[in-house]
């Protein structure tokens, strides 16, 4: 069945089977391989796109779902190879390590500061708490976003 | 030596992919919906969220021919206040019952286990109707309908009928909605003044399905209590109603004997058992001490209003 | 950290050289090549835990369209997938594929078909009758049992066959002194029973291998990996291709914590069904794969038996280790030897007994996973320390700094076979500042405390090695290789086959090539490598990679430097000793000068000497290095952890963790500290969380191989950052590369015992087997209370 959508901001079509995942098509036929799959079954958060704005598990959702909305990636973030604040404060805090988990991370951060520019600390670690990381303990993850919305709050996005 | 082990299903799952194939159908209306339904008597299933049934298809339990996604129903997607009571349609998205006023200041329970499910993508796809019809014995939404004394609204080419939601749940996996029924909302009367309520819940982590998870609803005149309403999940093979500890504490002060010895009917009410979350004796023990917390904070929100 | 400002590049924070990539989803990991034409492999599991295969018909999935392979298309030929340790020090008793299968999820055939769909249906269409299914064996004591069934008969050691008795699959026995002496003069003995969890490493990225032929008969591997040699070299062993005709390539690797110092069985079979394909093949493991296929961490069951004397010495120590391998060795032969390393080099004993035995059971195969075997020995050991010291009235602390060992002490590094002398240790100034950070001497004593919630502070100190090097050979192979090009223009090429799992590693190396030549940094440029272009490296693990792997290119840079400065001094001609000569970074050339002190006119910049020795056919400014440790330092950590026990649902909570860190010179700092930060959640859920448990009658995992019931810490779950302390001792290592030693390990070793310390602080009670669960908790509170 014919899928039409916008990924990344850009419209795309694409021919799939009803029992196409989302992760998968994203994956495979547009190479946006930054969306990984972990767990499969919704527990770890590596797969989280953006669609229509909100942070949801490409793994656990039909591409035939998707037609007519919007999907945002980690890959549609930056724009024209300018890091997103978030990205920025990521490597800035030393928050990346084997880095398989991050794209989920910073989807959920640049959600999350979307939401709400000035998080508590307790707020971001809530926000997160579907997202898996085995190498950080969330330490350095959790100052990268403390770190990004201070970086919001000099310059919100749109600005 | 030999033994009559059953084989290990681990060969027919593959959470890369949907390994079954089916036909799709995104119905624009609930009647189409129904209508679908009808058509494929049993062989459908309705696709509200996918956190559940996608998994399910993943793990090989489930095979359905036909997928009818109900994902982008806008119209089961309201929270909406009537004379009668709140009425959430089934396809609100629990993360939108979480964000709502109306609900964390009528409704706190709900609130709270809202909260508690999943992680923020899982309650952003996650739906109300999803999380009662996949009637897992610890859906977190349960107990605190159950005590709301909450009804849902099911929907079939047959008609409507309406459930209360302590007959919903049947077994693990099974609800009183018919193969050809869509729910499509819940209804929550209104609470009456001094009515205080919580939810409260004990899991391995704090992404992860209950352990234990219990309700209480209570409604205190002049220090007495006139009804309170417990439930708890997890414990049985439904969500269950204490209904012996609530007719307990009717009538009685709140005084801390009086919340142990109704967590002690109200545990003796559960009939929990042992798996790879916890023990059954674990279980018992800890629906007592969470329907103490639960009378305590929800005693404290009806004194306090 | 005085001692580092000293360098102009070490102990600065420096962007991570990867992080664009990973922060940008652009990073590829092996789960992300994808090769035009390729097919998409499934493994057929063994659905039992113990069965023998009767026969496969495989012509239903070969209608599909799916090319098949089962054990009879493999190589007959028994193996070990690690292959750190010598030929007479492995055991080897696996195959590809296999018609015996000894766990569930053991490989049997495997499949490749055009997508991942089509090759799920022909894994299905296989049919795979069983001649016999045997009652699983499933506790390492009851594999002791010479009445319980044979998982292996024979087994090959060093091209030899070997009986395995009473599912026994390797045993190890050492004493020093006296040891019964010692305990009937000793004034304290306490004597413990332990057993330890089974945890999956729960790597993110799922293990995954994809293999293409080339033109000509050689192939192309890309795997996930903690060595590219060592997986070459096992391809070539196993399916007898020569080693110039495999190319392992490096890919980003999804972390690994020890589950990939072997080479992950997929790999092997990824090969296998492209020989037999002709076509690329990738077989990417999904999670309940994962979990089921060839890693989770050693379960041991321990006996400690600790003797003291009333001025609080250590006098004799008796150790006993059985442990629950499941059905392959990995590196549980070694193991034994080094649990023993572990536990020797934690105190000075005095005297010691030793045995170990390395059991058979139907079970996912172990390895190692953060401190092979050390978090757990740790574990038991500072258990009985805490034990100990009590029954002595002496501070736990001060009884530690008593009779641990440290400066000038003799350290067993990697087991018996390799000793040497501490020569950097920080942990009496980790212990007094730890202690002072957390509140160590306000802490609660256990029978004060009342109502509900109960609060505790523990204690527990480790180490792990800086790698299993030494100066004499040994059982374990250890060394690495670099190789440094400066090219024409002055820039700087580093090729190492040394694998990054994310802790930093290569961008540690690069910052000690810039120390050394005084290049910044980001003129280095790390080669993404491959074996055919590499020199050997054993492998990321054992916490060598800045130890061992950074000394390697701090030699290839030396010499490097050494033909810097010689070519320097021809274009210098009042110069006759190139070593008279100083290479500095400056900042306005953008470049690096070369200059004599105290002589301003006489200098030239790196650009033009590179430039110079190509225009002038002078040659390459290149060196290939090899390299071996003649030491296996401890790096050594101090945890102090504080707990909130809820007494009523047996729930603990992590309050406050002040981590000290002597890890020599710290070369990353944020990196550095997120090692600590990983290491600590990792103990944690090691203390309180993780176990994989198996139903008694199937062999299979209680959790079917989800993740749902395979619960880790998340974000909520580990404390606040202001109640999260990391402290570096300020040491400096003499053997290392500018003082620097390991730290991956030790940041994870002491955790779980601190916890379990805080526990018994908080209530009096101690747990003798992990994970502490609210149930058991619960239970030992209740069971008190009568």
């Amino acid at each position: 069945m014919r899928v039409r959508f916008k990924l990344n901001g850009e419209p795309v079509e694409v021919d799939v089977e009803p029992n196409e995942l989302l992760i998968n098509v994203l994956r495979e036929r547009f190479g946006l391989t930054g969306t990984k799959y972990a767990c499969g079954i919704g527990e770890c958060g590596a797969c989280t796109v953006l669609l229509d704005g909100e942070p949801v598990l490409s793994c656990l959702t039909l591409a035939a779902d998707v037609d007519g909305h919007e999907v945002v990636t980690v890959e549609g973030l930056a724009k024209s190879g300018e890091l997103t604040p978030v990205q920025r404060a990521f490597i800035e805090e030393g928050a990346v390590q084997c880095g398989y988990c991050i794209p989920g991370f910073v989807i959920m951060a640049e959600s999350l500061l979307r939401e709400n520019p000035e998080p508590t600390e307790a707020e971001i670690r809530d926000y997160i708490r579907g997202n898996l990381c085995r190498c950080t303990g969330y330490v350095n993850i959790v100052k990268a976003v403390k770190r990004a919305s201070k970086y919001f709050k000099l310059a919100p996005p749109g600005s | 030596m030999a033994s009559r082990v059953r084989p290990s299903p681990i060969n027919t799952m593959n959470t890369h992919i949907i390994p079954v194939r089916f036909e799709y159908f995104a119905p624009k209306t609930l009647n189409e919906a129904v209508d679908l339904l009808s058509r494929f008597r049993g062989r459908a299933k309705v696709l509200a969220g996918g956190t559940d049934l996608v998994v399910q298809m993943k793990v090989g339990r489930v095979r359905p021919e036909y997928v009818v996604s109900i994902r982008w129903l806008r119209e089961l997607d309201f929270i909406d206040t009537r004379e009668d009571g709140l009425h959430i349609g089934a396809l609100t998205k629990l993360r939108r019952i979480e964000k709502s006023d109306v609900i964390r200041r009528g409704f706190i329970a709900l609130y709270e286990a809202a909260k508690a499910m999943g992680g923020v993508q899982v309650r952003c796809m996650g739906t109300v109707g999803g999380n009662l019809c996949n009637a897992s014995p610890a859906a977190d939404t349960a107990p605190p309908l159950m005590v709301y004394e909450a009804r849902v609204k099911a929907v079939s080419t047959r008609g409507e009928r309406e459930i209360p939601i302590t007959k919903f749940f049947k077994g693990p996996g099974k609800s009183a909605l018919e193969p050809d029924e869509i729910l499509t909302e819940v209804m929550i009367p209104y609470q009456p003044a001094n009515t205080g309520s919580a939810f409260l819940k004990v899991a391995r982590t704090s992404m992860d399905l209950a352990k234990v998870n219990v309700a209480a609803a209570i409604n205190v005149r002049e220090g007495v209590v006139r009804w309170a309403r417990i439930a708890l999940g997890a414990v049985a093979p439904t969500p269950i109603r204490a209904l012996k500890a609530e007719a307990y504490l009717a009538g009685k002060e709140l005084g801390e004997d009086v919340i142990a010895r109704a967590a002690e009917i109200a545990a003796s009410e559960t009939r929990p058992i042992t798996d790879v979350r916890s023990t059954a004796w674990y279980r018992r023990e800890v629906s007592k001490v969470l329907v103490k917390d639960a009378l305590r904070i929800a005693y404290g929100r009806a004194v306090r209003g | 950290m005085g001692v580092t400002s000293r360098f102009r590049f070490i102990g600065k924070r420096v962007p991570r050289r990867d992080g664009v990539l990973k922060v940008t989803g652009a990073a590829k990991f092996a789960y992300d090549i994808e090769i035009p034409g390729m097919l998409y492999g499934r493994i057929f599991k063994s659905p039992y835990a113990h069965a023998i295969v009767d026969r496969i018909d495989k012509s239903e999935a070969e209608r599909l369209g799916a090319v098949v392979i089962t054990y009879e298309d493999v190589p007959k030929v028994l193996f070990n997938t690690r292959l750190v340790s010598v030929d007479e020090a492995t055991y080897k008793d696996w195959e590809v594929l296999t018609k015996h299968p000894k766990y569930v999820g053991e490989p049997i055939a495997a499949v490749a078909a055009r997508s991942e769909e089509v090759a799920q249906r022909a894994l299905e269409a296989l049919r795979v009758e069983f001649k016999e299914v045997f009652k699983p064996v499933l506790d390492p004591f009851e594999a002791m049992d010479p009445a319980a069934p044979k998982i292996h008969r024979k087994i090959v050691l060093a091209n030899r066959w070997v009986d395995v008795v009473n599912n026994v699959g390797a045993t190890l026995e050492y004493s020093e002194g006296d040891v019964d002496k010692a305990f009937r003069d000793a004034d304290v003995v306490i004597e413990r029973r332990f057993k330890t969890n089974r945890r999956y490493h729960l790597q993110l990225e799922p293990k995954v291998a994809v293999c293409k032929p080339e033109v000509g008969g050689s192939i192309t591997v890309w795997t996930t990996t903690q060595s590219l040699h060592n997986t070459r070299i096992l391809i070539s062993q196993v399916f007898g291709i020569p080693m110039s005709k495999v190319n392992v390539v490096k890919t980003f690797l999804g972390g690994a914590f020890g589950s990939s110092i072997h080479t992950n069985l997929v790999t092997l079979i990824a090969v296998a069904l492209c020989l037999k394909a002709r076509r690329p093949v990738k077989i990417a493991l999904t999670r309940e794969d994962d979990i089921l296929h060839d890693h989770v961490s050693y379960q041991m069951h321990f006996r400690i038996k600790a003797g003291a004397r009333r001025d609080g010495r250590l006098v004799a120590g008796e150790f006993e280790n059985v442990m629950d391998i499941g059905a392959h060795q990995i590196q549980a032969y070694p193991l034994l030897g080094t649990a023993l390393g572990w536990f020797v080099s934690l105190y000075k004993w005095g005297s010691i007994r030793y045995v170990g035995k390395a059991v058979y059971t139907n079970k996912v195969p172990t390895c190692a996973f953060r401190g092979y075997g050390n978090p757990q020995v740790t574990w038991a050991v500072e258990t009985v320390i805490d034990e100990v010291a009590e029954e002595l009235n002496m501070d736990p602390l001060d009884f530690r700094l008593k009779n641990y060992r440290g400066l000038g002490d003799i350290f067993w590094g990697q087991g018996p076979t390799v000793k040497t002398v501490i020569k950097s240790d920080g942990v009496p100034e980790l212990m007094r500042k730890g202690a002072e950070l957390i509140g160590w001497y306000r802490r609660p004593k256990p029978w004060e405390q009342r109502g509900r919630f109960r609060r505790g502070i523990g204690l527990a100190r480790g180490f792990h090695t800086s790698g299993a090097g030494g100066p004499i050979s040994g059982e374990v192979i250890d060394y690495t290789g670099a190789i440094l090009k400066v090219n024409e223009d002055g820039s700087i090429d580093y090729v190492t086959a040394l694998q990054d799992h994310g802790g930093g590693t290569l961008d540690a190396h690069v910052k000690i090539i810039a120390e050394e030549l005084g290049v910044p940094p980001e003129k280095i440029n790390v080669v993404w490598s491959d074996t055919f272009t590499t020199v050997y490296d054993v492998c990321t693990h054992a916490s060598r990679g800045v130890y061992v792997g950074g000394e390697g290119a701090r030699r290839a840079a030396a010499k490097v430097k050494e033909r810097i400065l010689e070519y320097a001094s021809r274009l210098l001609p009042k110069v006759v000793n190139p070593e008279a000569l100083k290479m500095e970074y400056d900042e306005e050339l953008d470049d690096v000068v070369i200059y004599v002190e105290g002589m301003p006119g006489e200098k030239v910049t790196l650009s033009e000497v590179a430039r110079t020795a190509w225009q002038r056919n002078w040659g390459s400014i290149s060196a290939s290095v090899s390299y071996r440790a003649t030491a296996a330092p401890p790096s050594f950590t101090v945890y102090f952890v504080e707990v909130e026990v809820d007494t009523e649902t047996g729930i603990v909570r992590p309050v406050k963790v002040v981590a000290g860190a002597d890890l020599g010179t710290v070369i990353n700092p944020d990196l550095a500290a997120g090692q600590i930060h990983g290491g600590f959640a990792q103990g944690w859920s090691m203390a309180v969380l993780e176990d994989v448990v198996y139903d008694p009658e199937s062999g299979e995992p209680l959790n079917k191989g989800l993740i749902t019931d395979y619960k880790v810490p998340m974000a909520p779950d580990l404390p606040a950052l202001d109640n999260f302390t990391v402290i570096f001792a300020s040491t400096y290592e003499p053997t290392g590369p500018f003082g620097a030693k390991g730290i991956g390990e030790a940041a994870a070793n002491p955790v779980a015992a601190a916890v379990a310390n805080a526990i018994a602080n908080a209530l009096g009670i101690r747990f003798y087997e992990l994970p502490i669960t609210p149930e058991k908790v619960l239970e030992a509170i209740k069971e008190r209370r009568g």
